[in-house]
């Protein structure tokens, strides 16, 4: 099998499954209760805490626990929403994920939704969103790295223009693809969120920093746990699969960052040799290490995606044969990816776990698929 | 007292000297329809009466009677001794739930009476116990010609006392028309037409075919899932997935563009044919409704049926299809036919598919390819399930 959907979700890695068991067959217990058994569960959450912490150049108690990125970014615009009065407007980028984008959309009628435009590759518009931010702004939602095609925004540039022109407006930052692939610093951002199973932690956690300082009205309500930001039994298995992910990762950051983006550089450098086949996005160097988006003319993506998976070979499409859905990838589309580029659209997606001859392999069954496919053309 | 769920039929009735035939399989439908449910069946003087079924199941039981064909309605009833104040406590139980919330209903009480040696004739057993309900019940009133409830009494070795009538299925029992095969896709009507046959006693087998990697594991998912809705009133559907890749591509790469959709019409029916013949299925039942699409025009329908030797049964031939919607969200097929996953890839979707195809023609154009060997692989490749 040559997994190539990483963005999707990624394989856990032996180390996280195993810390996870460990916490649910032998260190189960509740971190919350008396007893010296639990107290140490505690502990070992409060490390996890602050190895996340330290990732991202921000303090441990300035980290909540979630159960992934879904919950990490609806509670980052909800909870900062819920914290003030009034209304005004949000931004939210118009290629930000559904769990980010029909969050602020559902608050349509209090807020003014505003969507930030991106280029053609992707990336937002910064000058644009700049001169978009007035004091009348409540939050600005933006995402580090691009889910489709790995363009990588400048957030320093955007916190710098949301701070300088509406000091009170909160900025949130999705990590969900960025995080560990792409250096980040928490200083730059109020709140940003990170989903585990990106990074080969377990499904089902995640995490949200929220800047010292933050009118914040907090997540789940109930027992109290995380500071009474966001109630609910410690994930212990989750949180503790997730820290030895993160430590597996940081020990090898910079070797594994450069292994990505070497094998990215030989697959897209493979098919664009394929005539008829072009790259969406930024210039595949300077886009995140692990994420290549690439249209096919004259097939379907779905239809490339059966064929190749009947191969072992998996990938993503962002055009589904779905009768409903035919042009309507709201992200290709703001891109102005349109038509026949949207509708061969595959994105690759990579991992430590893939290798450069797969690379290889992966381009040659693409090529060999494509001289078929591309003999029935609707006609 | 005892709870009792009494059915009719009705057109079972006009049988004649096959009417034990179709009473049988009516009984053999009910009592598979209720298995589990610890319920004994017997048919008594053109009804049929269910004994034995706890009180907390009744509801289910109901509910999996509307899905017996042959079931005409059920009234679910009690059954007393033939004592009068027995008869009355009863009648005022079940007309005080016939009432509900209501704050005035209007009723007639009929009565049916086959134990000649009762005390009272019909007419009198109307009349007085009318006269209790409304004493009873302050806030009923009479209402000989539109009454909203209807209470009524039978006099036979019990006294039987019932007020609801729930509508049944209808049609024939199942098993009692042989077999037919149904072509299945995962759209709207198909299903539909599969029912409305299965409706009048036949059997189903289906044909569904997918063209991998053009459609998806997911569109297949779908079909197994539309198969196993209809053969809740069915009965047992075996489903075979014929895999028509080779067929498709073949016909794309030799015919005419125009006639794609048409020549695959054809070919598919051929198939099911061959199939229904293995099957022992003596017709083939399709979903087509005359002039919904360019494939179903008068014209069209002819080429196709030229394929088969069969007769073709249409259910739907003259039918809106807000017909067949309304029929599909009653049967529960809607919600899953609405599932976004294609059958048919676009790709062999003709741009101007031919609209009035000429019988001759099109077997010259099906004749440009020899389709046989590769229909055989169809068939040897052919994955069959059964949905249940």
């Amino acid at each position: 099998m040559i997994y190539l959907d990483n963005s999707a979700t990624t394989r856990t890695l032996d180390i996280a499954a195993d810390t996870a068991a460990q916490y649910m067959k032998a260190d189960f217990f509740n971190p919350a209760a008396a007893y010296s058994a639990a107290v140490e569960v505690e502990r070992n959450i409060n490390s996890a805490r602050a190895r996340l912490a330290n990732a991202i150049h921000a303090q441990s108690d300035e980290i909540i626990y979630t159960s992934g990125g879904t919950e990490s970014n609806n509670t980052a615009i909800f909870g900062a929403l819920r914290a003030r009065r009034g209304g005004g407007r949000i931004i939210v980028g118009a290629t930000e994920h559904p769990s980010v984008y029909e969050a602020a959309m559902s608050m349509k009628g209090q807020y003014v939704i505003n969507e930030a435009r991106v280029d053609k590759t992707g990336a937002y518009d910064v000058n644009m969103l700049a001169q978009s931010i007035a004091n009348d702004v409540a939050s600005v939602s933006v995402m580090q790295v691009n889910n489709e095609t790995g363009a990588i925004n400048d957030i320093p540039a955007i916190y710098k223009a949301v701070k300088q022109r509406a000091p009170m407006a909160i900025m949130h930052v999705d990590g969900v693809q960025g995080f560990l692939k792409v250096p980040f610093d928490a200083r730059y951002c109020d709140m940003y969120s990170i989903s585990g199973h990106k990074f080969h932690a377990p499904k089902g956690v995640g995490a949200l920093y929220v800047k010292r300082g933050t009118r914040f009205a907090g997540g789940q309500i109930g027992g109290g746990q995380e500071r009474n930001l966001r109630s609910g039994t410690t994930n212990t298995p989750g949180i503790m699969g997730m820290d030895a992910a993160i430590g597996y990762y940081a020990e090898n950051i910079d070797n594994i960052r450069q292994r990505l983006m070497n094998m990215k550089l030989r697959l897209a450098s493979n098919l664009t040799s394929i005539s008829d086949t072009f790259i969406n996005g930024p210039a595949p160097e300077l886009g995140a290490p692990h994420i290549l988006n690439v249209s096919f003319l004259g097939v379907r993506g779905e239809v490339l995606l059966h064929a190749l998976e009947e191969k072992g070979i998996y990938v993503s499409t962002g055009s589904a044969c779905s009768a409903h859905k035919k042009g309507k990838n709201r992200i290709l589309n703001a891109m102005g990816v349109v038509g026949d580029r949207q509708e061969g659209a595959i994105r690759f997606s990579l991992s430590m776990f893939n290798t450069i001859e797969e690379m290889d392999i992966a381009a040659e069954e693409i090529a060999a698929q494509l001289a078929f496919l591309r003999r029935f053309k609707r006609r | 007292m005892e709870q009792v769920l009494l059915i009719r039929y009705d057109e079972i009735h006009l049988k004649g000297l096959n009417r034990p035939f179709f009473e049988r399989k009516l009984i053999e439908g009910i009592k598979h329809s209720l298995s589990g449910l610890n319920a004994t069946v017997h048919k008594e003087q053109g009804r049929i009466f269910v004994y034995g079924i706890a009180a907390e199941d009744r509801d289910e039981a109901v509910d999996r009677l509307t899905r017996v064909f042959g079931v005409h309605s059920i009234s679910p009833a009690v059954g007393v001794e033939k004592d009068w104040n027995t008869i009355v406590a009863a009648a005022r139980d079940i007309t005080e739930k016939a009432i509900g919330s209501r704050e005035k209903a209007t009723f007639k009480c009929f009565c049916r009476r086959s134990d000649k040696g009762f005390f009272m004739n019909s007419e009198e057993i109307n009349r007085e116990l009318g006269h209790e309900m409304l004493e009873a019940f302050p806030n009923l009133s009479v209402d000989i010609r539109e009454p909203e409830i209807k209470l009524c009494v039978e006099i036979r070795e019990m006294a039987f006392i019932y007020a609801q009538e729930i509508m049944g299925a209808g049609g024939m029992p199942t098993g009692t028309a042989g077999l037919a095969t149904l072509l299945i896709s995962g759209g709207i009507d198909s299903p539909v037409a599969g029912y409305m046959m299965a409706r009048r006693g036949l059997e189903l087998t289906a044909v569904h075919f997918y063209s991998y990697p053009y459609t998806s594991e997911r569109a297949r998912d779908k079909v197994v899932d539309l198969a196993k809705i209809v053969s809740r009133y069915s009965g047992p559907i075996k489903l075979h997935l014929v895999p028509f890749t080779e067929i498709q591509l073949a016909i794309y790469e030799k015919c005419p563009p125009k006639e794609t959709t048409v020549l695959m019409r054809r070919l598919m029916m051929k198939i099911a044919q061959l199939w229904a013949e293995k099957d022992g299925a003596r017709a083939l039942i399709t979903g087509e409704a005359l002039g919904q699409v360019a494939s179903q025009t008068l014209e069209s329908l002819c080429v196709t049926d030229d394929a088969v030797t069969m007769p073709v049964f249409r259910p739907l031939i003259g039918f809106d299809k807000n017909d067949i919607v309304a029929i599909a969200k009653k049967i529960d097929t809607f919600n899953t036919s609405i599932l976004p996953y294609e059958d048919c890839c676009t790709v062999f979707v003709p741009q101007h598919p031919v609209t009035k195809p000429e019988v001759q023609k099109m077997r010259e154009s099906e004749a440009l390819v020899d389709f046989s060997e590769m229909i055989q692989r169809a068939i040897e490749n052919t994955e069959t399930v059964t949905a249940i």
